[in-house]
C-alpha cells in the first residue's frame, strides 16, 4: 500500500483487514497490528484469529457476504495492546466484490474511539462509585440506626419490652436511663415496628430548645400570635400526627407548659399559641429521661400529674457497664462501621484491647463507647485494636459510690490542674449529653463560665467527643 | 490418546455494576486482583483455555477456549444489547453478596439474553465471600439457581476462591 495513503488512515484514527472468502488474512494496513499482535501472518490467519470478537457471528458474516446485509458492527470494544494500553475501538464489516468471477472479500475496518470512550469511561467511573457509595450508604442506614445489637440477658428484655408495646398503638411510653444508653434508638425501634413504614417519627430534645420557644414548637402558633410569628406554622404534634412523638429529656419541660401537655395528653386535642380552634392528632407519644423524675415531683419541678400520666408503661434501660460481653460486640460493630467510613482495614480488637474495654466504666455508656471507638480507628495503625489506642475518660472509679467526692489529696508527683479540669468538663459534657445547661450545673458552674471554659480549651465541639 | 480438539465459545459476563465482573475475568486469566475499581464502558474483550475437557458425544478430548466478553453494566432497553449477546454459548452472570439489591437486577438482562441465546448454558455467581460472611444471600442465591435450573458458585475475585470451578463448569455445561 502506498506510504501515503498508510498515513491517511494512521490519522484518521483507521485500521482494515481484508479476507477471502475462506476467511484467510489477504490484506491489512500497518495499524492493525497494533490490535491483533502476532495473529497477523497472511494467507494463513484466519478471520477469528485476527478477530476473536466475531466467533459466536459467523451467521452474520454469511449475511454479508450473500449480499443479504450491508454491513455489520459493534461498537465500543476494548482490548489490550502489546503495551498493556487499553484501546478502544469499533469493528465494522462489509463485503466487496471485485468482479463477477472472484468470490466476495470481507472488509473489517477498524476505527479507534479511545479518545472518546476514555472521556466516557471516566464519566461513567464517577456515576458509578456515586451509585455504588449511595448503595452502601443505604444499606448501613437500613441496618445499623434502628437494630439493637447485643444478646445479654439485659438486652433481651428490651427486645420483649419492644415486642409487647409496639402493637399497643395507643399506650404512652415512658424511657429511663442514664444518658447513651439509646432511649432514641429504642423509641426508633418501636416507632418502626408499630407503624407504617411512611409515618413520621418526631424527635425532640426538650433541653436543647429555650424555655421562651419550645411551646411553639410543639403546639405550632397562628400568625400574629407573638412579635416575629409572620406566618402560621404547625408544631411538631401536628408534624408527628399518625405517627410518633419522643420527646426526649422529658424531665426538663419548663413547668407551664407540662400543664399544657397533660391537657393534650388526656384529650388528644391541643390549640396552636394564638389560636382558638382545637386540633385533634392521633400520635403515639414516647417520652424518656435520664433523670430521677420522682425526686423532680417531690422537688416541685416537675407536675405530679403528668408524672402518673407518663408512667403507665415505662422501662429501665440498662447502662452499658452492665451489659458484659455486650461491650466487646458493640465494640466490634462501631470498629465495622468506622473502618468502612475512613477506608481504615481495622478487624477488631486485641486481646488487651478488649480486656481494658471490659475493665471500664462507661459512664457516658454507648454514646461513649461509640466515640472512643471511632477516635480509635481513626488513629489505629494496626489491623486490630491495641489498648494504648482505645483512649477512656478514667475519671469514676470503678467501684460505684453514692458520695461525690469533694476533695482528694494531691499524690506525691503532683498532677495538671489544667488536665483535670479539661477532664471534668468533658465528663460533664458526655454525662449531660451536650446539653450545656446541664453541664455547667454538674459542675456548679454558671452557663457563662462554663462556656468560656470550654472555649478556651476548645471543648465545645460536643459531636467530636 | 487421541490430540484435543480445540474450539472456541463466546461468554457473556453479565451483572450490575461493581459486582465483579471484571475482577473475576482479571483473576481468571491473569490470577491477578486489583483493589480499585475500574467502570467498563462496552465490551472488554480476553480469552483463556479450559481443559482438556471430554466430549462425551465423539468421547475426544477438547480443548475450550472461552472468549470472554466482559459487558459493563447494561440496561435492557441499550441498543446495543442484542449486539453483545449475539452467538455467546453461556454466560456467567454475577451478583454481589454484599449488596442484595443487585439480586434483583440481574432478571433485567436475562430475558434478552435468552430471547437471543436460547440454547445457551448460565452459571450464577455470588461474588465477594471474603467480605461477607452472612448465610442468608448465598441462600438466596441457590434458591434463584435453582429457579434458573443453573448451577452457582460462590466467589471471591480477590482470593480467587472457586473462579476456576466457575468457568470449568460452564464450559463442561457448553460442551
Amino acid at each position: 500500500m502506498n506510504d501515503y495513503l498508510e498515513k491517511i488512515l494512521r490519522a484518521a484514527k483507521l485500521a482494515f483487514a481484508v479476507f477471502d472468502q475462506d476467511f484467510f488474512l489477504q490484506d491489512a494496513s500497518k495499524l492493525l497490528a497494533q490490535y491483533a499482535g502476532g495473529r497477523l501472518q497472511k494467507k494463513s490467519a484466519t478471520l477469528w484469529e485476527v478477530f476473536p470478537e466475531l466467533i459466536g457471528a459467523e451467521d452474520k458474516i454469511t449475511e454479508l457476504l450473500e449480499q443479504k446485509a450491508k454491513k455489520y458492527e459493534l461498537e465500543k470494544l476494548s482490548r489490550f495492546d502489546q503495551e498493556g494500553k487499553l484501546l478502544y475501538y469499533t469493528l465494522t464489516l462489509f463485503s466487496h466484490q471485485q468482479s463477477t468471477l472472484s468470490g466476495a472479500q470481507l472488509i473489517v475496518l477498524i476505527t479507534d474511539t479511545t479518545k472518546e470512550t476514555s472521556l466516557e469511561q471516566q464519566i461513567q467511573q464517577q456515576k458509578n462509585e456515586i451509585r455504588l457509595l449511595h448503595a452502601k450508604v443505604n444499606q448501613y442506614n437500613a441496618q445499623i440506626p434502628n437494630k439493637i445489637y447485643g444478646q445479654s440477658a439485659h438486652i433481651q428484655t428490651v427486645r420483649a419490652f419492644i415486642d409487647k408495646i409496639a402493637p399497643i398503638k395507643t399506650t404512652t411510653i415512658l424511657l429511663l436511663g442514664e444518658s447513651g444508653t439509646g432511649k432514641n434508638l429504642v423509641a426508633n425501634a418501636i416507632h418502626q415496628q408499630s407503624m407504617d413504614q411512611n409515618a413520621p417519627f418526631i424527635e425532640i430534645n426538650c433541653a436543647s430548645i429555650p424555655e421562651t420557644l419550645i411551646e411553639s414548637e410543639i403546639f405550632g402558633y397562628e400568625r400574629g400570635a407573638f412579635t416575629n410569628a409572620l406566618t402560621s406554622k404547625k408544631g411538631l404534634l401536628e408534624e408527628a400526627d399518625g405517627g410518633t412523638l419522643f420527646l426526649d429529656e422529658i424531665g426538663e419541660l419548663p413547668h407551664p407548659i407540662q400543664a399544657k401537655f397533660l391537657t393534650f395528653m388526656e384529650t388528644k386535642r391541643f390549640r396552636r399559641l394564638g389560636s382558638t380552634r382545637e386540633i385533634g392528632v392521633q400520635v403515639r407519644i414516647i417520652t424518656a429521661t435520664n433523670r430521677n423524675l420522682l425526686q423532680a415531683v417531690k422537688n416541685n419541678e416537675f407536675r405530679e400529674d403528668l408524672f402518673y400520666r407518663l408512667y403507665v408503661v415505662s422501662h429501665q434501660l440498662p447502662p452499658l457497664r452492665q451489659l458484659g460481653d455486650d461491650i466487646l460486640l458493640l465494640a466490634e460493630k462501631f470498629i465495622e462501621i468506622y473502618a468502612y467510613d475512613f477506608g481504615k482495614k481495622v478487624k477488631g480488637l486485641s486481646e488487651s484491647a478488649k480486656s481494658k474495654l471490659m475493665h471500664y466504666e462507661w459512664p457516658g455508656n454507648v454514646r461513649e463507647l461509640r466515640n472512643v471507638i471511632e477516635r480509635a480507628v481513626i488513629f489505629a495503625e494496626h489491623e486490630f485494636l491495641e489498648a494504648d489506642e482505645i483512649i477512656l475518660f478514667e475519671l469514676r472509679p470503678m467501684a460505684t459510690t453514692t458520695s461525690v467526692a469533694t476533695t482528694f489529696e494531691l499524690p506525691e508527683n503532683g498532677i495538671s490542674l489544667t488536665e483535670l479540669e479539661k477532664n471534668l468538663l468533658r465528663d460533664a459534657i458526655i454525662k449531660s449529653d451536650g446539653n450545656q445547661t446541664k453541664a455547667a450545673k454538674l459542675l456548679d458552674l454558671s452557663l457563662d463560665t462554663f462556656r468560656y471554659r470550654i472555649k478556651k480549651y476548645n471543648l465545645d465541639n460536643f459531636s467530636a467527643y | 490418546m487421541p490430540e484435543p480438539t480445540k474450539i472456541s465459545k463466546k461468554v457473556c459476563m453479565l451483572g450490575t455494576f461493581g459486582v465483579g465482573k471484571s475482577s473475576l475475568v482479571r483473576q481468571f486469566v491473569y490470577q491477578k486482583f486489583d483493589e480499585s475499581y475500574l467502570s467498563t464502558i462496552g465490551v472488554q474483550l480476553s480469552h483463556k483455555a479450559v481443559g482438556p475437557l471430554l466430549d462425551k458425544k465423539t468421547n475426544r478430548p477438547v480443548h475450550m477456549n472461552l472468549i470472554l466478553w466482559d459487558l459493563a453494566h447494561l440496561e435492557k432497553f441499550d441498543p446495543v444489547v442484542k449486539n453483545y449477546f449475539h452467538g455467546a454459548h453461556g454466560a456467567v452472570i454475577v451478583l454481589d453478596l454484599t449488596r442484595p439489591q443487585t439480586f434483583r437486577e440481574y432478571e433485567n438482562l436475562i430475558k434478552p439474553f435468552f430471547e437471543t441465546n436460547p440454547e445457551s448454558k448460565l452459571v450464577l455467581v455470588g461474588n465477594k465471600t471474603d467480605l461477607s460472611a452472612d448465610d442468608h444471600p448465598r441462600t438466596q442465591i441457590a434458591e434463584m439457581a435453582a429457579n434458573l435450573n443453573c448451577p452457582c458458585h460462590f466467589t471471591s475475585a480477590r482470593t480467587g476462591e472457586n473462579v476456576e470451578l466457575v468457568f470449568q463448569t460452564l464450559a463442561e455445561n457448553i460442551l
